[in-house]
């Protein structure tokens, strides 16, 4: 009986000071890690309208440069100076979400940048979609995107497909089309 | 004279163990998840060698000072926790002081609690031995488990993008060989270079008769 009361108490000591060092930890940083998630948003935010900032004057010239709006649970971000939109897309990758952000001209139409959040692709493969050389490929087509697997002469809207990624490829197209068909419409009908 | 008596040293031989006689990826074969994992690139292969290392040291020495304490029964458990308490720590902190390094991480921070070289390191030595040699063992298996882990991605690297850490070594006209980049480059490669440590340490399985 001794044994197993030992055996109790020193799971629970274990157990209280492990959890209040993570607590502890938590309480430390959770401020900070907040800080630094929103930042990370609004630098991409920001590198997506070209506008340029550092890292201690990026929350004065978001405000300043950049307008959020929110319709239907959608957040849309829009530059005061040149009217291109930024809204965030999000679906299934191969292994886990793909979510981005997705900036349009002002004639919601032509790619003016794309940026990814968070992917969880084969590293080294589908995981080039996060790369900026990849989605550079991006700019300046027109949605909707047709992402093609033969060697072509890219056009309008067409872009190359990622070699070794078929389904990357095929799940991004997916995920960039459909969040365009719903919230460009939103958008629109709010305008009027 | 000096140098001849460091290899009768405990210290020496602790090290020598971490890294080549016991080394835990070519010899003990620990580990081996999560090597194929990040080996494909080879600053993956740092960051996640050097994440291994501090938790192994830091697990093995809370583990070392409360060895006399843990019961048998739950010691497992404990281990467990305690490994999983760091690795959450490790994470923690990353994300508020140094979110570029925690953002290129990623996943494999939360990784290392599945890496049963720390688990391994704890049961095997930590529990039974004194905390100053055990921060010494911890150290050795982890800068074991990373040289083997760079090896393997410099050549994975090397061949799946022609390049080394992130920079260009190969000609564009060099023809990457896409399966280096996945799971079964990483199985080939260290497959081969655990074939050549164990000829060259002498290290043979030997049939129970």
């Amino acid at each position: 009986m001794n044994r197993y009361l030992k055996m109790i108490v020193f799971v629970s000591i274990l157990g209280l000071f492990t959890s209040a060092l993570l607590l502890g930890m938590n309480q430390l940083t959770n401020a900070r890690i907040a800080a630094n998630e929103e930042a990370k948003l609004k630098s991409m935010v920001l590198d997506g309208f070209d506008i340029p900032y550092t890292d201690t004057t990026i929350n004065q010239v978001f405000d300043d440069t950049v307008t959020v709006e929110v319709i239907d649970g959608y957040t849309y971000y829009i530059d005061d100076a040149t009217n291109a939109l930024t809204f965030r897309f999000e679906g299934g990758g191969v292994w886990g979400p793909i979510i981005g952000l997705l900036t349009l001209d002002s004639d919601l139409e032509t790619i003016v940048y794309i940026t990814i959040l968070e992917q969880e692709e084969t590293p080294g493969l589908g995981g080039v979609v996060a790369e900026r050389p990849y989605l550079s490929t991006f700019e300046g087509k027109l949605m909707t995107i047709d992402i093609k697997k033969e060697a072509l002469d890219t056009s309008d809207s067409e872009v190359d497909a990622i070699t070794g990624a078929t389904r990357t490829s095929d799940a991004f197209e997916t995920i960039l089309n459909s969040t365009y068909e719903t919230v460009i419409p939103i958008w629109e009908n709010n305008q009027e | 004279m000096k140098l001849i008596r460091v290899t009768y040293t405990k210290w020496y031989n602790i090290l020598k163990d971490g890294l080549s006689k016991e080394n835990p990826i070519a010899i003990a074969v620990l580990g081996i998840c999560s090597a194929l994992a990040v080996s494909n690139r080879v600053e993956n292969a740092l960051a996640m060698g050097l994440g291994v290392t501090f938790v192994i040291i830091a697990s093995s020495l809370t583990v070392s000072m409360i060895r006399n304490f843990i019961p048998s029964r739950v010691r497992m458990i404990t281990y467990m926790v305690i490994i999983s308490t760091f690795v959450i720590l490790v994470q923690q902190f990353l994300q508020a002081y140094f979110p570029s390094i925690a953002a290129a991480l990623g996943a494999y921070v939360g990784l290392i609690i599945t890496n049963c070289i720390v688990m391994g390191r704890s049961e095997a030595y930590a529990s039974k031995n004194p905390v100053r040699y055990s921060i010494l063992d911890g150290l050795a298996n982890g800068l074991g488990y990373t040289y083997v882990l760079v090896v393997v991605a410099v050549i994975r690297e090397l061949l799946a993008f022609g390049t080394i850490l992130n920079v260009q070594v190969l000609p564009d006209t060099f023809e990457r060989w896409v399966s280096m980049a996945m799971a079964p480059g990483g199985f080939f490669v260290l497959g081969i270079l655990i074939w050549i440590i164990r000829e060259l340490t002498h290290n043979y399985e030997v049939q129970e008769s």
